[in-house]
């Protein structure tokens, strides 16, 4: 295992379990610092219960977890002040105003008036989320998605966390989020996403996780090969794509229906 | 008519309710509790209108005592489903319904159905048929016309009480319509002190009122029931109702309102809320400044805040019975007038934030600021009515201006606010629900939300009078200093409350997060 220092995140021995039912499973893992590293399963296989246990929303049942080489728990302020998040449920307050909302989440992030105005209003630029007139709760779901994904930037933050940020946005709008995270890491800073659009974690994740049911982890590794055409070898078979290696280690099956 | 799809409908509303009830260990038998208490109370209101029945017969009065009686359940239906939302909720919205091959017509009657079935009905059907009851065992009243007849006067109550609800909804959607509906609130919460007096005085306009009152449901409803020559006419008058208030529930369907409020005009950079917020210490003011958009964008609050003053002053008058005792209707009345407004947020601080409650407990904050900080903001909203309120009972007061008075009204007012939102801050811990922020109609709180809502009231109400019955003295202007007592107790309720609840909210952020989120 490498040292500390260069892991952005480190995992070991995760377990959640709410009453009976297991939702992570002994997970570790180490995301090194600078990467783009995609966390990905089937649904239901844990993903954003991780994604909790890590940006402190949910309290691990056993484990220990390191962020940016600090023990981290749900009241580590200042882990939490380096960090952004884009939950699940986007986490917006629909009555405000989308400069309103992301102007609130600066300030609760320590910025001061005068920044959080200037970032507020390149982020809305941006991301096209120029019309003012509307509450959050009247935006569509992909403009919502923007504001949730300028919420958790807006800080600079040194690890993002990323709960399924492409799903619901138009092309456009992927394609500048993609460019946003490339430059993100190249400034040695740590992206950890889930996504089920695999073609685009082809593209843009150095590596990869891939958990089952309930939040076991059965493959973790270097996925660069593939941008380049190269094939990863598993099981003694060759994969030319994630998709392939996804479907073979989840044993997803398609049903057939005959009447459909 | 697919009367099949409206059937799985109908019953889909209380598997929904089972489901609710089965998912969390204790709920079970809860809900069980609820019912028998449910069947408890619906007992005592066919009693009690059963009792009302026996009286109106023994009177030798018994058309009067009818009239009266059914008009007395009418209002009270009113008034609890208008104010406190009782038997007010949709259930199922037009849109949701609209994923279900039905059409308009059907829509609206499953949503018609299925309000009407609330268990909040089904007790004033009981006051209803008990009333009935009465009447026909000790009287001559025929069962079946009065049986028709009870049943027309609640359909017509529960369509009343939702026209009512959306025109109010409408008007505060509009620019003028808070003010509207003040004067509105005002008049009604005035008429019966101003009326009463007038009509003892002139039996000609007495008479002339009664007759008009004849076209009133109640009236008709009781008519129909007494009359000694033919109930048709009551029940005729009672269909006419159905029918107007039915085409005016379509009439606001088919022409809904365009949402006035946050919707109308740009956005601003406004730093208002942030500055008010600093009065609680400038670490405080981005979340103070936060909840108080939440709330003042809220039209319920909005709303109850223009009709605190009237219903208190409605309060004050009915508790204080007669004017040497107003004093003492409006100690209770005081605390009313300043929660009013936030109630509905103040007891389920995050039943209404949705998945933006997840938020709190991602800042770089201790999470448990969050709810001391709605909890600010909510008193930021209510201490400053206390004052308006001193200013109307100076104004209208019978007794003379007598700052003793004055000072004791403040104490009892800030007593009540600070005792509310300290139980409101353990209500929203343990008693949240999952809420819709921009419903104005229906009551979403919980059986806790409840609890603290009507009980504060309630004890707040009836202390005064009882302490002016049993010891005087502690009421008495000239023992004024008194008054610091409660206000200094609920301080430290309150400021115990905001310590040990903040501490609270990080333990129970998971169940918190859950319920919601609606996934429990």
């Amino acid at each position: 295992m490498q040292p500390a220092a260069e892991h952005a995140i480190r995992i070991d021995g995760l377990v959640k379990r709410y009453g009976t039912v297991t939702a992570v499973e002994n997970l570790s893992l180490s995301v090194p610092r600078g990467c783009m590293y995609g966390f990905l399963g089937p649904n239901g296989s844990g993903k954003s219960t991780t994604i909790g246990c890590l940006t402190g929303l949910l309290e691990p049942t056993a484990g220990t977890i390191e962020i940016l080489g600090q023990r981290f728990n749900s009241e580590n302020v200042a882990v939490k002040r380096r960090m952004g998040v884009m939950p699940e449920t986007l986490g917006l307050f629909e009555p405000l105003y989308a400069q309103e909302f992301l102007a609130f989440t600066a300030r609760m992030y320590g910025l001061d008036e005068d920044t959080a105005r200037t970032r507020v209003t390149e982020l809305l630029a941006a991301l096209e989320l120029t019309d003012a007139r509307k509450p959050l709760a009247d935006y569509s779901t992909g403009m919502r998605k923007r504001v949730a994904f300028a919420a958790a930037v807006i800080h600079s933050p040194d690890v993002l966390f990323l709960d399924e940020p492409f799903e619901s946005i138009d092309p456009a709008g992927v394609a500048l989020l993609k460019q946003w995270l490339r430059r993100f890491t190249e400034q040695g800073r740590t992206v950890f996403v889930t996504t089920h659009v695999l073609d685009t974690v082809e593209r843009l994740c150095q590596q990869v996780a891939i958990v089952t049911k309930p939040g076991k982890l059965v493959w973790e590794g270097d996925i660069t090969a593939l941008a380049h055409d190269r094939a990863i070898e598993f099981d003694g078979q060759q994969f030319r794509a994630l998709e392939a290696l996804f479907l073979h280690l989840t044993g997803e099956k398609y049903a057939d229906l005959k009447w459909l | 008519m697919n009367r099949e799809l409206i059937g799985n409908l109908i019953g889909l509303r209380y598997k929904l309710m089972w489901a609710k009830t089965r998912s969390r260990n204790g709920r079970i038998a809860l809900f069980a509790i609820g019912y028998f208490l449910l069947i408890l109370l619906g007992a005592l209101f066919a009693a009690g209108g059963l009792g009302a029945g026996v009286a109106a017969v023994k009177s030798g009065q018994a058309a009067l005592v009818a009239k009266i009686s059914y008009s007395g359940i009418f209002m009270s239906a009113l008034l609890w489903t208008l104010l406190l939302g009782f038997g007010m909720n949709a259930v199922f919205s037009d849109t949701e319904l609209r994923r279900y091959p039905m059409t308009a017509a059907e829509r609206r009657l499953v949503r018609l159905f299925i309000g009407i079935v609330d268990p909040f009905w089904l007790l004033v059907l009981l006051a209803d048929f008990g009333m009935l009851a009465g009447l026909y065992v000790f009287g001559k009243t025929p069962l079946g016309p009065g049986a028709v007849a009870v049943l027309l006067l609640l359909a017509t109550n529960f369509l009343l009480s939702r026209a009512l609800g959306t025109l109010f909804d409408r008007l505060a959607e509009t620019k003028l319509g808070a003010s509207v509906l003040l004067l509105i609130v005002l008049c009604i919460a005035m008429l019966p002190g101003a009326l009463v007096p007038v009509l003892q005085r002139n039996s000609g306009l007495r008479e002339r009122v009664v007759s008009i009152l004849f076209f009133t449901p109640p009236f008709a409803a009781a008519d129909a029931m007494t009359s000694a020559e033919s109930p048709l006419i009551g029940l005729l008058l009672l269909v006419v109702w159905l029918a107007a208030l039915f085409g005016v529930l379509v009439w606001f369907e088919k022409n809904p309102v365009r949402a006035r409020a946050i919707h109308a005009q740009a956005a601003r950079w406004d730093s208002r809320y942030e500055r008010f917020g600093a009065l609680f210490g400038a670490a405080n003011a981005p979340l103070v400044g936060f909840w108080l958009r939440f709330y003042l964008r809220n039209n319920r609050v909005r709303t109850f805040c223009f009709a605190g003053l009237p219903l208190a002053a409605f309060l004050a008058y009915s508790m204080g019975r007669n004017h040497d005792q107003w004093f003492i209707g409006a100690l209770g009345a005081m605390p009313v007038l300043g929660y009013m407004g936030t109630s509905r947020i103040a007891v389920n601080q995050f039943g209404y934030t949705g998945g933006g409650f997840r938020r709190f407990f991602l800042f770089p904050s201790d999470p448990g600021a969050a709810l001391r900080c709605a909890s600010y903001a909510s008193l930021l909203m209510s201490l400053p009515m206390l004052p308006l309120g001193l200013i109307a009972w100076y104004v209208i007061a019978p007794a003379g201006r007598d700052w003793r008075q004055g000072f004791m009204l403040l104490c009892a007012g800030i007593a009540g606010v600070l005792v509310f939102n300290a139980l409101g801050l353990w209500s929203t811990l343990y008693g949240p629900r999952k809420g819709v922020y921009d419903s104005t109609m229906g009551n979403d709180l919980s059986a806790i939300g409840n609890l603290v809502l009507i009980g504060t009231m309630m004890v707040g109400l009836l202390v005064p009078p009882l302490l002016h019955h049993f010891a005087p003295a502690l009421v008495s202007p000239d023992n004024w200093a008194l008054a610091v007592i409660p206000a200094g107790v609920a301080y430290a309720l309150y400021k115990i409350s905001l310590a040990l609840a903040g501490h609270r909210l990080n333990q129970r952020r998971e169940e918190l997060m859950r319920i919601v989120e609606g996934k429990l």
